[in-house]
């Protein structure tokens, strides 16, 4: 089972390594450039503000990398074998599961290298500055919640991905119906709020996406 | 001699237009079981069946003694495959996808796959979808001999390909058969190139099996007559009429194609007051075409 991990490991690094040292690369930039300029020691209470401000809006660019990199990673994950038609894969002389879950690891596997580059960027932006008084650094709980978001995603992704176009056909008809739904709804008068409702289900703690909403922060009080 | 593949009473729709009812299939193992039909007769969709990548409505599958699909995963580590169409990952290079097929088979021989590589003329470091056509099929063969599988299944694996190509392929794989004793099921519509390797012929059209048996027995035993003062009717005859018509107008007598023909058959003709004036042998497609002519006629409602 370690040599078909290898296997499908380097033939899914080969596919998505661009995707993958470009993510590493911003993941490992992030971090640096909301602290660029930031704070000494002298800076006093409304530059402490200043700061946060910056952080919080750099910090809108993790999920957006998060959600890229899954989705990036489990389109490249199924590109080869639905351009196969899955026969290759499918005469392959292991369990079906088996196949989906080697390619679900590989595709982890080189996850954990942007992954790893926000954990040593977050903490080399530390490092190089110099916080205001109250304010406290957080690189391994950024760089944690930084690797649930891209989890989700790519997990999310690749289940859409592996399916058949059937499979996506009805995902965009549920989403279809949905809008027609509310688009009825409101001009009917009628008092229903889909997308509100959608939104508290799945973005609100303890829904699955909630980890994508919020403040990213790597600088806080 | 056991069965390498056996298809009992199976049925498979696909849509409503295509189906394959009630094939019974039985592939002696250490055979070249030929697989002949036209296209859309249902030989691939066989052998997807054959593969699990199917599955059957009803019926049932066996391979090397395992079911099919139930245990997919243990067959397919003694099965070798070559689709009709190219499968493998175009972005990635003949020694990438060699070293990539080797780690999901246990039994992998590296020294075939090293000969063959040279001996087909194949550059490792080259992309696969940058080979030609005849260099695609030479490394899915290579795959599929370099598995050491007990089984090959191969669906036209030489369609299209230019006469060196296809020499290639198919001295590799006498040599593989010869060395291992494995069978070799393998799908095509060139008679004459079947004719040249298989020792059992099964012929398949619109998703039924026409006929299935030894190549010897079938080229034998399907012979054009030339029959004189021929019977409008005929009865009982101890032989297959597979087509009659009339030569020059009826002057010449009858042509008649018949199946299961041994050399004795001619008292038959005697006993019904006519006589047999020439037996001619028919070579596989010859004897292929008027099977299909012979099937379809009787499909369509064509009275003998």
């Amino acid at each position: 089972m370690i040599a078909m991990f290898r296997a499908v490991l380097y033939s899914q690094w080969k596919w998505s390594r661009l995707i993958v040292v470009l993510g590493t690369v911003a993941a490992f930039a992030i971090p640096l450039l909301s602290l660029q300029g930031a704070a000494r020691a002298d800076r006093g209470a409304l530059r402490a503000q200043e700061l946060l401000h910056a952080v919080q809006a750099w910090g809108a660019l993790y999920p957006l990398l998060a959600t890229a990199l899954g989705l990036l990673m489990a389109i490249a994950a199924w590109a080869a074998d639905h351009r196969g038609r899955h026969i290759h894969a499918l005469t392959l002389p292991l369990e079906r599961w088996r196949y989906v879950l080697l390619r679900f690891g590989a595709g982890f596997v080189l996850l954990a290298a942007p992954i790893t580059a926000v954990l040593i960027g977050s903490s080399l932006a530390i490092l190089t500055a110099t916080l205001p008084p109250g304010l406290q650094a957080y690189p391994i709980a950024l760089a944690v919640r930084f690797a649930f978001a891209v989890l989700v995603a790519y997990a999310v992704f690749f289940a859409v991905s592996a399916g058949t176009a059937r499979t996506a056909g009805i995902i965009l008809g549920v989403i279809a119906a949905v809008i027609l739904v509310q688009v009825v709804a409101s001009i009917a008068n009628i008092d229903l709020n889909l997308f509100s409702a959608a939104q508290t289900v799945l973005a609100l703690g303890p829904g699955p996406l909630a980890v994508f909403t919020g403040r990213w922060m790597l600088v806080d009080v | 001699m056991s069965d390498a593949i056996q298809i009992e009473r199976l049925h498979y729709r696909a849509g409503k237009t295509f189906e394959i009812k009630d094939l019974d299939l039985h592939v002696p193992a250490g055979s070249i079981y030929g697989f002949l039909g036209p296209n859309g007769s249902g030989k691939t969709t066989t052998i997807r069946l054959i593969l699990g990548l199917l599955r059957p409505l009803s019926g049932r599958i066996t391979v090397l003694g395992d079911p099919m699909p139930e245990q997919h995963a243990r067959v397919l580590a003694r099965v070798g495959y070559v689709p009709e169409q190219p499968h493998l990952d175009a972005t990635l290079t003949v020694g990438e996808l060699i070293d990539f097929q080797s780690a999901f088979y246990p039994r992998w021989d590296q020294a075939r796959a090293n000969e063959l590589v040279r001996s087909f003329e194949l550059d490792d470091d080259q992309l696969f979808g940058r080979l030609s056509k005849g260099q695609k099929a030479k490394l899915m063969i290579l795959l599929a001999l370099s598995q050491r599988g007990e089984l090959l299944l191969l669906d036209e694996p030489t369609d299209g390909l230019d006469p060196v190509v296809r020499r290639d392929i198919l001295s590799a794989l006498l040599t593989y058969v010869s060395e291992r004793g494995s069978t070799i099921f393998i799908s095509s519509h060139l008679v004459h190139e079947l004719e040249r390797v298989c020792d059992w012929v099964a012929v398949m059209d619109d998703g039924r099996l026409i006929l299935e048996a030894p190549l010897e027995k079938l080229k034998q035993g399907t012979k054009r007559l030339v029959v004189m003062d021929a019977p409008a009717e005929i009865i009982n005859p101890p032989f297959r009429v597979l087509t009659r018509e009339s030569a020059n107008g009826g002057s010449a007598g009858e042509n008649w194609v018949v199946g299961d023909w041994e050399p004795g058959m001619t008292s038959y003709f005697e006993g019904v007051g006519a006589s047999v004036r020439d037996v001619i042998d028919l070579d596989l497609e010859d004897g292929f075409v008027e099977l299909l002519r012979s099937f379809r006629d009787v499909k369509g409602g064509v009275r003998r």
